[in-house]
């Protein structure tokens, strides 16, 4: 009797089992780890709805290969070792097929460790390291959005041109805050050997009154000012920019001063007249994509897309085309499927980089200005980098990943 | 040496050093208004507040409320200006009633872990009701723009900043030393028991002091606003910088807190102006150097 019972209750284990393991098969899971509480969660919540609403459109097609994707999310609250545990979870519980997040670069970096062991593709979303593709890039990593490198490449590309000449570099004491402000000045000085730097400020994360720092860099009177601040740190420098008239005493640059986020916050009280950079806008290009685009995410949510939502839509375009591509599910396949992958975005066709990894978005640049169709600040002059002028070359990456 | 006097006499007349020392006077007011509020706090109740950063966000996001309440614009800044402090106040008022004034007799211990947690609590608290979202107090325009002073700009609203500093200390000597409840809660600071003993109400001698405590971290919250963005994990910060005041100042004393204000404001923006990079690092120095020479802090301690 008791051997029956035993025999029974092992095969209802196994069935249970097997009816686990194939509903899994029926399905492509990807699993995120991100910030969705504190001040991060700003821009984390458009990646996950830009890739929602990617993949309703792609499973309200039948899906790929058969098969319906779906997705999960995790809270890692800002903790590396939260997120970590967290992507150990998805994977060896919830069985993802694909990894992807985070905003934190501590994280993203902890998860793709994780990631290359496990050999899980991994797309990071969001965080703004280098190292991410760059040092310690590898097979199963993936970087959608920008990182501290190609922002200062990109502002090189688009200030270089121009007449500045005298640079002072000022920003947050912490490891994004110098490696924008260092890799700024460093491709400034390589594209124009004449630049000259006057001098930097740092001061502390989250400091409130900024204007104990700037006015010895007024009284030094450079020509252009790199900000180098990230999240609500750029809030509080271009509130202080507008108070004391910045503007007029020398051009400023702030990577994202023109972001959805930051000026949405700023409202119409922000300052006018300072360069930014970003990788998306809605209002450009104007294009029939991008107003498809648009229009189908205002629908969705009630709200015009950030920066997030095109790294997430992009996400799960690449997922797509690259099983599509790879013809079966096989992580292997997947992954050389997803080496130099080109595909359709609002912002035109994208390339997926081979030898780094490393997603070729375009970057926007522009300059603040107040418009009377919205309540906030929009970029103007703006103008289109296209991602080959300023990734880092293949080269460069090949040099800091022997290090 | 007479050569290197004159010289640094004439370091502090060039238009750098003058406006930097304005700009550093102005970041001192808010900071001493917070740390006033611990120190008063600290002082009478010999409570370390840690919820009190917490109060000087609510502060902060209240201003932003009421602001926003009537319509932005001048109007709205100066009802924010008084009703965000009343409002931290009466949250204060509730928390100490309810909760405080049951443990008075408690560890010291005891106290600090419940503000603590007081921290969490109201942290959580915020993110319910306003969200994690970056929130932003315009502005008013009679306050936009700059002035400038030898050639440099500096902002009108840090001249208003340079007045409302005096303007609070002279309110808080004239409660501390004119009124009956100050000086009610000067002899509670030193003995508690006597003054009970006398027949005075000492709890609600307390409740009064804590609630003013808080009111000025309110106020400091209230007149950041505009400047700053009102966001969460403002309070981390200002928390820090405040008990390290109020602990080179003495604690528990007022005048030690503005003393501390003063010491911590000014060597970090004359330090910016000697070593731009590590501008941040003068500040706590001046800390180190301070608690080194005078361990129990600059003026007469309470405790």
């Amino acid at each position: 009797m008791k051997r029956v019972t035993i025999i029974v209750m092992c095969m209802a284990l196994v069935g249970f089992w097997a009816a686990s393991s194939s509903y899994g098969a029926n399905t492509i899971k990807v699993g995120f780890v991100d910030t969705y509480s504190g001040p991060a969660s700003v821009y984390t919540f458009d990646v996950v709805d830009g890739f929602k609403m990617a993949i309703q459109a792609i499973n309200a097609k039948g899906g790929v290969l058969g098969k319906k994707i779906e997705y999960t999310t995790r809270d890692e609250k800002f903790n590396p070792a939260t997120g970590l545990a967290m992507a150990k979870e998805l994977v060896m519980r919830e069985e993802v097929d694909i990894l992807a997040g985070t905003i934190n670069s501590g994280t993203t970096l902890a998860v793709s460790d994780f990631a290359k062991k496990e050999k899980i593709p991994f797309f990071c979303t969001f965080a703004k390291s280098e190292k991410i593709t760059g040092e310690l890039g590898h097979r199963y990593v993936f970087g959608i959005a920008e990182n501290t490198r190609m922002i200062g490449k990109a502002t090189a590309v688009a200030i270089a041109k121009q007449s500045y000449t005298k640079f002072w570099v000022a920003g947050e004491d912490y490891e994004y805050g110098h490696a924008v402000g260092d890799a700024c000045w460093k491709y400034t000085k390589e594209m124009k050997p004449s630049a000259q730097l006057l001098g930097q400020t740092w001061w502390k994360l989250g400091e409130a009154d900024l204007a104990p720092y700037i006015t010895p860099i007024v009284q030094a009177k450079p020509d252009m000012l790199y900000v180098a601040t990230g999240g609500v740190g750029n809030l509080n420098f271009m509130k202080l920019a507008k108070a004391m008239d910045l503007m007029k005493h020398m051009g400023i640059y702030l990577h994202t001063a023109i972001e959805l986020s930051n000026v949405q916050a700023l409202g119409k009280d922000g300052p006018e007249g300072i360069l930014g950079t970003v990788n998306y806008l809605y209002y450009y290009p104007e294009t029939p994509e991008n107003k498809a685009f648009v229009e189908q995410f205002k629908k969705m949510y009630d709200r015009p897309p950030k920066v997030g939502a095109l790294y997430g839509y992009a996400a799960a375009q690449l997922i797509v085309k690259a099983y599509q591509k790879a013809g079966k599910i096989d992580k292997e396949k997947f992954i050389n499927a997803m080496e130099g992958l080109v595909v359709d975005s609002p912002v035109g066709k994208l390339e997926m980089r081979k030898c780094d990894h490393q997603l070729m978005l375009p970057m926007f640049f522009g300059v603040t200005k107040k418009s009377p169709q919205y309540d906030y600040l929009i970029a103007s002059n703006i103008m289109s980098i296209p991602g080959k002028d300023y990734l880092p070359t293949c080269d460069e990456i090949l040099k800091v990943r022997k290090k | 040496m007479r050569r290197i006097n004159l010289d640094i006499i004439a370091a502090f007349c060039s238009p750098g050093v003058i406006c930097q020392i304005l700009v550093g006077l102005s970041r001192t007011v808010i900071l001493f208004i917070v740390a006033s509020g611990l120190s008063l706090i600290l002082g009478v109740l010999r409570i370390p507040n840690i919820a009190h950063g917490s109060l000087y966000m609510i502060g902060a996001f209240m201003a932003y409320t009421v602001s926003r309440l009537f319509g932005g614009g001048i109007t709205g800044y100066w009802m924010a200006l008084i009703l965000a402090p009343l409002g931290v106040a009466l949250v204060s008022f509730i928390v100490e009633r309810g909760i405080f004034s049951r443990l008075y007799e408690r560890e010291h211990i005891m106290l600090f872990l419940l503000t603590f947690s007081f921290a969490l609590v109201f942290g959580d608290l915020v993110k319910m009701v306003w969200g994690a979202e970056y929130r932003t107090v315009s502005m008013p325009s009679f306050f936009q723009g700059s002035i400038p002073i030898l050639g440099l700009p500096f902002p009108i609203y840090s001249f208003f900043l340079l007045l409302m500093g005096p303007l609070v200390a002279v309110l808080l000597w004239l409660i501390v030393n004119k009124t009956k409840m100050g000086k009610i809660s000067k002899a509670a600071a030193v003995d508690r028991e006597m003054v009970g003993a006398v027949g005075i109400n000492v709890s609600l001698v307390f409740c009064t002091v804590f609630v003013i405590g808080c009111f000025l971290a309110g106020l400091g919250g209230a007149l950041v606003a505009p400047i700053v963005n009102v966001v969460l994990g403002m309070d981390h910060t200002l928390i820090m910088e405040a008990f390290l005041i109020v602990i080179m100042g003495g604690l528990g004393n007022i005048w030690g807190a503005l003393l501390g204000a003063l010491i911590f404001g000014l060597t970090q923006s004359l330090g910016i102006l000697i070593w731009p990079q590590f501008g941040i690092v003068f500040p706590y120095a001046a800390v180190i150097v301070v608690l080194t020479v005078r361990p129990t802090g600059l003026l007469r301690s309470t405790w």
